[in-house]
């Protein structure tokens, strides 16, 4: 079940939800005051951390930090995109979803032992808004018209209807502050002890780039329960020495960014597990249909599925990626509600020299068609599947693909600048629900990629599946959106990625947080 | 006497006026190379998630579309007062990143320098003492050999060898992580201050993270070192008074080592300590390579973010670290050696 679940069952979900919050109190207390075991963990890391303010940061290296640190309303069971409670239970009021309610659960703390409160959760949201720092979360509480707390209660009105509201409470940007600490207008510095949270612990020390220290929070009031009395969080300048230091094992666990190389090296070293849980991270090929090869709307049409019915998914997971990564025959991952495997549907698993040449024929396109395929190096690391894919599609002699490639400053104001007719792309998700990967694709507006695709029945089904919270009515609309979509090939997805560790032996629980959430729970850590 | 005193303050009058030049050259490159480059810290960041019109409506308020004049002043103004700024992408006063991270790099370079002329200085003598012989030959190769090898290559070798195969050495950061959590940072050099806090027991791992990047950057210093020893110590031998020493009945190594090498010892001063700078380029290397916690580490990280502050910031500090340095050398150049002066 997706994450749509919160959305999507709401009410049904959130009631359940909140009668295992309530049970969970009492244990989330046993769990704090019986003492976590005596562990240390270790965790090296190529990321980097931009803020450890939730209104400075919109980034997953800041946000596994902020997921540890402080409580959000709402989050997901581990190994799942089901939607619980956390520092609130929350419900949608009236019909459609436009307007959400919740309540701050008793006895939540600050790690300074200051109550968590309604205020609190209204303040946190209106100086993001406030603050709007342009590393910010800003545009992702944008469906947000107002907050108000009163009493216990939060409300949130939203300007459209916003199935996926709960998804985003789940995120860094819906991390609880604290009011008397944080200012509203201006950023809280990333120091230890200016860094206040209600999470299951406390930023002990943290030296910038290089190393991040986390006790249990003396004051929690939440669910989970600890499996080390200390996590600590080394900041690696390259995967190499990442490698490095968990086969020394100067760390316990290599953690992000781990290349197919350096997994299958990993796979084979003494004393390591690689371990491999859901991903939903996406890449895909773009056609701007503006600029692409094709005389005519219906060429280009043709082109593009010609293109589709070429790229051989299985070879790439395979032969570039060394099987880390799973064949993509969607935008939305198959880790997600609303997933079907729209594109083998129409162009099937293998590819189809045959029917490809057919469709050009029909379209009177001339062959061999040519075009350049843009890929980036220094951000997605894309070599090696441009080249597999110029290969691919060259076969037959329909094609006749160049290369082409620039650094990611460029890259990414060239592809949604009309520079570019065919480009690969990658999606990182805000949140793992089916909307995150249809509305800012596939809209005739306000899309991020602006590759000028425009569908009045696209745009029907995503409004629809945004206005509902039934996942059945949901699921519907988004099978119609893949069939389309994968009929007129805007894009076609390549491939989906898993998440990997690498852990040494002895190490627990890394299996159980890497999951499509992408929030990597300290707590959940321990040794045997 | 008057007129040696009168010419040295003039000399050094002289030279303090043109480091003003010289900084805001380098200061105005360090500007213009940022914005030449594409790109910008917002589309770094956060290109390929956000919509380009939400973009462009953050850059504008970050106020990446002021005109380059504008943002120039505002850069110098900043410099001259003092302010390096705050980092874009991470909100870190640069100041924050001299102090912690410089001093990492200040610990490597001081102990790379020492591997330098420990290896550089004897192995240089010895070549120029016995000039043209199989000694002279291989040192001479070495120091070539040495010097030319790319920093990070000589690093993953050290790596693989004293790290992986022979698993004697710590091969990443400046301590043990557990070590490195207990350090209260008093200084930022984790081995001075253990020694504050009487933390002897963590010496010997401190010690141990050091040897590889120490030894990776110091071998290649050492390279120019030795054949700068070398030339120098093959010229003054040709000197009378180095003959007049060998007459006096001299032993050999008393004529190298206290008559040819003391003499030879002042243009060798004068270089290498202008190798700072390239002390420093090859530090950034070194600290990629060894995880090294240093500033030339932070430089590349804020470089690939397109952080215009914190690499201005850190550039502006090295550009006048390698112009003070300079400074100081010609100043104790001129104080040595009067003929500097006129």
């Amino acid at each position: 079940m997706s994450r749509l679940a919160g959305v999507a069952v709401g009410v049904a979900l959130i009631v359940p939800a909140t009668a295992w919050t309530g049970a969970s109190g009492a244990a989330t207390n046993r769990a704090v005051h019986h003492s976590p075991p005596n562990v240390t963990v270790t965790l090296g890391t190529t990321d980097r951390i931009v803020s450890l303010d939730p209104a400075g940061s919109y980034d997953l290296p800041s946000w596994t930090i902020i997921y540890n640190v402080y409580q959000t309303l709402l989050k997901y069971i581990p190994g799942t995109t089901t939607i619980v409670s956390d520092a609130g239970t929350c419900a949608w009021q009236g019909t459609g979803a436009t307007t959400y309610v919740c309540t701050v659960k008793p006895k939540q703390f600050f790690s300074n032992g200051d109550p968590v409160t309604a205020a609190d959760v209204a303040f946190s949201f209106n100086r993001i808004n406030k603050i709007a720092n342009s590393n910010g979360p800003s545009s992702l509480i944008a469906p947000m018209k107002n907050v108000t707390a009163s009493g216990n209660k939060v409300t949130f009105k939203l300007k459209a209807a916003d199935a996926a509201w709960p998804d985003v409470l789940t995120t860094g940007a819906g991390a609880i502050v604290d009011q008397k600490l944080y200012s509203f207008t201006s950023l809280q510095p990333s120091t230890a002890g200016k860094i206040i949270g209600s999470g299951p612990y406390y930023m002990a020390s943290y030296t910038p780039n290089q190393l991040a220290v986390f006790k249990p929070n003396p004051h929690y009031g939440g669910s989970d329960v600890l499996h080390n009395n200390e996590f600590i969080v080394r900041y690696e300048e390259t995967a190499t020495t990442l490698v490095s230091d968990v086969t020394s094992g100067a760390v316990d666990i290599a953690y992000r960014e781990l290349n197919p190389t350096q997994i299958l090296a990993l796979e084979k070293t003494k004393g390591i597990t690689v371990t491999q849980g859901k991903g939903i991270e996406i890449r895909y090929i773009v056609f701007n249909l503006k600029v692409q090869p094709g005389s005519t709307a219906a060429q280009k049409h043709a082109i593009r599925q010609a293109v589709a019915y070429l790229v051989n998914r299985n070879d790439i997971a395979k032969n570039v990626y060394k099987g880390t990564v799973k064949p993509l025959y969607s935008i939305i991952p198959d880790a997600l509600a609303g997933h079907i495997n729209s594109f083998e549907n129409v162009y099937g698993s293998s590819p189809n020299v045959a029917k490809a040449k057919a469709v050009l024929k029909a379209a009177g396109v001339t062959t061999p068609v040519k075009f350049t395929l843009w890929y980036n190096t220094d951000h997605y690391g894309d070599t090696d599947l441009a080249t597999e894919l110029q290969r691919q599609i060259d076969t037959g002699g329909l094609f006749n693909v160049s290369l082409n490639t620039a650094e990611w400053s460029t890259y990414v104001q060239a592809g949604t600048t009309n520079q570019y007719g065919v480009s690969l792309f990658g999606w990182f998700p805000d949140y793992p629900d089916a909307d995150d990967y249809t509305g800012p694709f596939y809209l005739c507006d306000d899309e991020w990629m602006v590759n000028h695709y425009c569908n009045m029945q696209v745009n029907k089904n995503i409004a629809a599946e945004e206005a509902s919270t039934v996942q059945s009515v949901r699921d519907s609309a988004f099978a119609k959106l893949q069939t389309l979509t994968a009929e007129d090939t805007p894009l076609i997805p390549i491939w989906q990625g898993g998440q990997v560790a690498g852990v040494r032996d002895g190490v627990t629980g890394v299996k159980s947080t890497l999951d499509a959430s992408y929030t990597f729970r300290f707590w959940l850590i321990g040794k045997s | 006497m008057a007129s040696s005193t009168g010419s040295l303050r003039r000399y050094v009058l002289t030279r303090l006026v043109l480091v003003l030049p010289m900084v805001l050259i380098l200061l105005t490159l360090v500007f213009m190379l940022m914005r030449v480059a594409p790109g910008n810290p917002i589309l770094a960041a956060l290109g390929g998630h956000l919509s380009p019109s939400q973009l462009a409506s953050r850059e504008r308020a970050a106020g990446y579309d002021k005109s380059l004049l504008v943002q120039y002043w505002e850069y110098l103004r900043q410099v001259f007062t003092g302010n390096l700024g705050t980092t874009i992408t991470d909100h870190r006063p640069v100041t924050q990143i001299i102090a912690q991270n410089g001093a990492a790099t200040l610990e490597l370079t001081g102990a790379a320098m020492f591997v330098a002329i420990v290896v550089g200085v004897p192995l240089g003598m010895l070549a120029g003492r016995m000039r043209d012989t199989w000694v002279d030959a291989s040192a001479r190769i070495f120091g070539i050999v040495i010097y030319a090898a790319p920093v990070f290559f000589l690093g993953l070798l050290a790596q693989e060898l004293f790290g992986h195969i022979l698993n004697w050495l710590p091969t990443s950061s400046e301590a043990s992580i557990i070590i490195q959590a207990n350090l209260t940072p008093h200084t930022n050099i984790p081995i001075i201050d253990a020694m504050i806090d009487g933390q002897w027991g963590d010496l010997p791992d401190l010690f141990a993270h050091l040897v590889l990047p120490a030894m990776t950057l110091g071998l290649v210093i050492s390279g120019v070192v030795l054949r700068l020893v070398r030339v120098n110590v093959i010229q003054t031998m040709k000197g009378d008074y180095v003959e007049a020493a060998r007459a006096r009945g001299l032993k050999e190594r008393a004529v190298v080592v206290h008559h040819a090498f003391r003499n030879a010892l002042v243009p060798i001063i004068t270089v290498t300590g202008l190798q700072a700078a390239l002390l420093l380029s090859g530090a950034v290397l070194t600290e990629e390579t060894f995880n090294w916690p240093g500033i030339g580490n932070q430089l590349i990280y804020y470089l690939d973010a397109r952080d215009y502050i914190a690499v201005q910031g850190i550039i502006t500090v090295f550009a006048l670290a390698v112009v003070a340095i300079s400074l100081i050398i010609d100043l104790l150049n001129a104080w040595i050696d009067p003929r500097v002066r006129y």
